[in-house]
């Protein structure tokens, strides 16, 4: 069994990755205890709570801007990369969640092998779309109206009134803070646990032929770039 | 019981002559000054059918007869204050001595005294005593008014920006008193705030009790919102006026303010600590009223069901303090969102080390 190691994630989106990654949990953090200040104090008091949440919202939401902008004008990929096709939707999801409920129990392989161009599965698609194309944003637009509800005030009130965006707000950040959950679970699901935890901070991933039928996929989607693969042992 | 008997009557004759004599000072007071006061159904009559009047006295001297007549000083009377005046002191220059405040307000005076206030400013600094009403009548805006003739605004959206996460919203949604007096206990009050006319994204004021009233059809300005009339407002209530296109210009504000009014003006260091309001827990936020403006100028309260600050979207849709108003329902929906982020890594995670032997065994053939 010959290993590939492929250069999955560049730079700038490693970078990214790992600021969000920070500004989500300090958000969680710092929300939580900003909705329950008489249970938790994980940040000494609540001023301090406020404005790191305040300031990683802003990092988050500037980050997630710059990330739109890389990915739609810098690499052009945002369709491919975050968009299910009709055979994604038709066939990819089923046989994914096939994969990771049923053949993953027995050992068999992940159907879908990573590329540059197609670093995502279906199911994989599927959850980005909402996560990055609504809810990164809606959470985004509405922590910037409550962090500046007086001179705002008109577009709250057309938003609907700071009660709807508050629970708007908080029901979207749970549904990240479920999402952060499985997100982390699933990197634990590589050919060894921190398999790919180490290759969004390196940028390389180590990927293992499984025979024929790693090669047929392999032969159905070749890589964009040669240059970003390099064979590192077989056996 | 003899013992107990024999002092209340003591006190009760004690008390009835120091009432005759007082009486009779105010007699002889007014003998000597030679002024008539009026019966006392119309006893400041005399004096507001002059004072009444700004063609005759000015601006300066003008006491709006609608609004005195509500004080608790027009009960007591002009003289009760003035009882040197004499008759014929029109156009003659004289001025007209006063009582002041602390004859009655003994205890205020005290209070204040030790307040950061003292020495800036006296009672007239704050109070008109000719339009005075009591702390629940007026307005949280209009205190913060009353303030802003010495406080200039800027200045402290500016020093209270300086620490302060939306100084500018906590200004405008709590009278200054809530923060600098040592007041325990709050309320939310709920004011009728309207639109600018003409002005499609115009700032909203505190509606007056014209517009009000033209708003209501000139019946009474509560049946906007307490339709049944039963002069208490439901949740149910609430919801029905906020999402009523036809009172779309037209929002509640919720200001909290304090159950009891001090004079204990300072600053708190504990007010500095957010958690002070914000950790108080919805149990701190169950009571809330509805004020509604009265002819007068002052306000009426009236209570509104338990609780209504809670509410999820509509009973005050734009009154949210963090921490204090969050609403339990949405807490347990979001319980069970981060609930269902945790079926993955446990369900998952669980039939992974059940099936961790058939896995290892098929990666073992591989290799």
């Amino acid at each position: 069994m010959s290993k590939h190691m492929i250069y999955l994630h560049p730079t700038p989106v490693r970078i990214w990755h790992w600021l969000n990654a920070l500004g989500i949990v300090t958000l969680c953090l710092t929300g939580a205890q900003i909705r329950f200040p008489e249970y938790l104090n994980i940040f000494g008091n609540y001023r301090t709570a406020v404005l790191l949440h305040n300031t990683a919202g802003l990092v988050v939401a500037i980050s997630f801007s710059l990330w739109f902008f890389y990915y739609t004008l810098g690499s052009r990929k945002i369709t491919q990369l975050y968009v299910p096709g009709v055979d994604d939707l038709k066939r990819g999801v089923l046989r994914q969640a096939f994969f990771y409920f049923f053949l993953y129990f027995f050992g068999c392989p992940n159907p879908h092998h990573a590329t540059p161009d197609s670093k995502f599965n279906p199911m994989q698609k599927s959850a980005y779309l909402a996560i990055m194309f609504v809810l990164v944003p809606l959470v985004s637009l509405t922590g910037i109206l409550l962090m500046n509800v007086s001179p705002l005030r008109e577009l709250v009130i057309m938003a609907g009134g700071l009660k709807l965006l508050v629970g708007l707000h908080f029901l979207m950040a749970c549904s990240l803070c479920a999402f952060l959950f499985t997100h982390v679970y699933l990197t634990t699901l590589g050919h060894t646990p921190l398999a790919h935890t180490k290759s969004m901070w390196t940028g390389w991933e180590e990927e293992e032929d499984h025979g024929e039928e790693a090669e047929k996929v392999h032969q159905a989607k070749p890589l964009a770039d040669p240059a970003l693969v390099r064979v590192k042992a077989s056996s | 019981m003899n013992t107990i008997k024999i002092p209340l009557i003591v006190a009760l004759i004690g008390m009835l002559a120091i009432a005759a004599g007082n009486v009779g000072a105010g007699e002889a007071a007014s003998a000597t000054s030679g002024y008539s006061y009026g019966d006392t159904t119309d006893k400041n009559g005399n004096c507001l059918s002059c004072h009444g009047d700004v063609g005759k006295v000015g601006k300066k001297m003008f006491i709006d007869p609608v609004k005195y007549t509500h004080t608790n000083h027009a009960r007591i009377g002009c003289p009760a204050c003035h009882d040197a005046v004499i008759s014929g002191h029109a156009g003659s220059g004289m001025t007209t001595a006063k009582t002041g405040c602390r004859q009655c307000h003994d205890d205020i005076d005290v209070e204040y005294a030790r307040s950061s206030h003292a020495g800036k400013t006296d009672c007239n600094g704050c109070h008109d005593p000719h339009r005075v009403a009591a702390p629940t009548e007026i307005s949280g805006q209009d205190i913060n008014r009353m303030c802003a003739t010495c406080h200039d605004t800027y200045e402290i959206s500016a020093s209270h920006g300086k620490w302060l996460p939306q100084a500018d919203l906590h200004i405008e949604m709590l009278p200054c008193i809530t923060c600098h007096t040592g007041s325990k206990n709050y309320v939310i009050n709920l004011y009728i705030i309207k639109r600018q006319e003409g002005v499609r994204f115009g700032k909203f004021d505190l509606a007056s009790y014209g517009e009000l009233k033209k708003e209501a059809g000139g019946r009474d300005i509560l049946s906007l919102i307490d339709t049944n009339g039963d002069g208490y407002v439901s949740l149910d209530e609430l919801r029905n006026f906020n999402r009523n296109p036809q009172y779309k210009e037209l929002r509640l504000q919720g200001m909290m303010t304090p159950e009891q009014v001090t004079h204990s003006f300072q600053i708190l260091d504990n007010r500095r600590n957010c958690t002070f309001c914000h950790a108080s827990g919805p149990s701190a936020m169950q009571t809330s009223t509805v004020a509604i403006p009265e002819a007068n100028g002052t306000f009426r309260k009236v209570a509104v069901e338990k609780g209504a600050v809670l509410d999820a979207l509509y009973a005050t849709p734009n009154f949210y303090m963090l921490g204090g108003t969050r609403n339990a329902m949405l807490n347990k929906i979001g319980l069970v969102i981060i609930a269902g982020g945790m079926v993955m890594p446990v369900g998952h995670g669980f039939l992974r080390f059940l099936s961790r032997n058939i896995r290892n065994r098929r990666e073992d053939r591989h290799e």
